[in-house]
C-alpha cells in the first residue's frame, strides 16, 4: 500500500516537473511584441475606416459637381440654341 | 496514514498550481502563431491603406478638375444669360416685396404692378424666354402678378378727410385726387361706399375716415344714387 502510494506521489511529481519543464513559453519581451503589433494593427484599421469615409465623401463630392456640370452644359446649350434663333 | 493522505493533498495542490501558471503564459508556437496571423493582417492593412491613399490623391485632383470645368461652364453661360437672369431676379424680387404688403400699402403702390407687368413683358420678348426654365420662371411671375391684382380689386383704401381751408376737400375732390380715382366723376362711389357715414354728400367733415373702394366705373345703384342727389338738389 505504501509502496502504491509512493509510486503516484512520484509519478505525479514527475509528470508536473515534465509540463512546466518540457513547455516552452513566449517570453516577456515576445508578449509586448504582440501586444504593439495588436495596437498597431487597432491602429492601421482605424486610419483605413477614416480614409476610406473621406474618399467615399470625395466620391460622393465628384458625382455632385458631375450633375451640376451637365446641368450647366444643358442650360448652356438650350441659352445657344434660343439665342441661335434670334 | 494521516501522513500519507496530507502527502497526497499536496501533490494535488501543487499540480493544480502548476497547471494553473501554464495556462496563464504563452506556449511560444501559440505566440507565433498569433504573430504571423497580425503580420499579415498588418501588411494587408498597410497596402489597402496605400491604395485608399492613392484613390484619395487622385479624386481629390478628379474634384480640382471638375471645380475648374464647372466654374468655365458657369462662365460661359453667365457670359450668354447673366443679364437676363439678373432682370427676371429683378421682377422676381419686386413681386415678393409687394407680395408682402397689406391690401391698403398695396393700393397705394399699385402702380408698381403696372410696372411689373411691364417688366414682364419685356422679359418675354428676349429670345432666351423660349428656355424652358426661363420660361417656367415667367410664367410664375404671370400668375403671381396676377394674385396680387386680385387682391387688389378686393381691397379698399382709406382716406382722411383733411380740412377744406388746407385741403379743399369734398367728394368731387377727394375722386380727382391721383392717388384716389384721379377722376372727380367718380365721387359717388366714395359716397355709396360711407352711405352709413355721409347722409348729405355735399358734407364731410375733416377728420372723417372714408372707405375708398378700387376705382372701377360707377355702378347702376351709384348711378342711380347720384341722378336722385341731382334731383333732391334741384328741388
Amino acid at each position: 500500500m505504501k509502496r502504491m502510494f509512493g509510486l503516484t506521489i512520484t509519478t505525479l511529481s514527475l509528470a508536473g516537473l515534465l509540463l512546466v519543464g518540457c513547455s516552452s513559453n513566449a517570453t516577456e519581451d515576445e508578449l509586448k511584441q504582440l501586444e504593439d503589433l495588436k495596437a498597431e494593427v487597432t491602429s492601421l484599421e482605424n486610419e483605413l475606416a477614416s480614409k476610406q469615409s473621406e474618399l467615399d465623401n470625395m466620391k460622393k463630392m465628384i458625382a455632385e459637381k458631375d450633375a451640376q456640370l451637365k446641368k450647366c452644359a444643358d442650360d448652356k446649350a438650350a441659352a445657344e440654341k434660343a439665342l441661335k434663333g434670334m | 496514514m494521516k501522513v500519507m493522505i496530507r502527502t497526497l493533498l499536496i501533490s494535488v495542490l501543487a499540480m493544480v498550481l502548476t497547471v494553473g501558471l501554464l495556462a496563464q503564459e504563452m506556449p511560444k508556437e501559440e505566440w507565433q502563431n498569433q504573430m504571423n496571423e497580425l503580420t499579415a493582417k498588418r501588411d494587408d492593412l498597410q497596402a489597402k491603406l496605400s491604395e485608399v491613399e492613392k484613390a484619395i490623391e487622385e479624386a481629390k485632383t478628379m474634384l480640382d478638375e471638375k471645380n475648374s470645368a464647372l466654374k468655365e461652364c458657369n462662365d460661359e453661360l453667365m457670359a450668354l444669360v447673366g443679364e437676363y437672369e439678373a432682370s427676371l431676379n429683378a421682377i422676381d424680387s419686386k413681386l415678393t416685396s409687394l407680395a408682402g404688403l397689406s391690401n391698403q400699402a398695396l393700393l397705394e403702390r399699385k402702380g408698381e404692378l403696372d410696372e411689373v407687368a411691364t417688366m414682364i413683358a419685356t422679359a418675354k420678348t428676349n429670345p432666351l424666354a423660349k428656355v424652358p426654365k426661363y420660361a417656367s420662371r415667367l410664367t410664375e411671375f404671370e400668375r403671381r402678378l396676377e394674385a396680387l391684382r386680385k387682391a387688389l380689386e378686393g381691397a379698399a383704401m382709406t382716406y382722411t378727410v383733411g380740412t377744406w381751408a388746407k385741403d379743399r376737400d369734398c367728394l368731387w375732390n377727394i375722386a380727382k385726387k391721383p392717388k384716389i380715382y384721379d377722376n372727380a366723376f367718380l365721387w359717388p362711389k366714395i359716397w355709396q361706399a360711407n352711405r352709413s357715414d355721409i347722409k348729405n354728400p355735399d358734407i364731410i367733415h375733416p377728420g372723417q375716415k372714408l372707405t375708398v373702394p378700387p376705382k372701377a366705373p360707377l355702378t347702376p345703384e351709384e348711378k342711380s344714387a347720384v341722378r336722385e342727389y341731382w334731383r333732391n338738389k334741384g328741388q
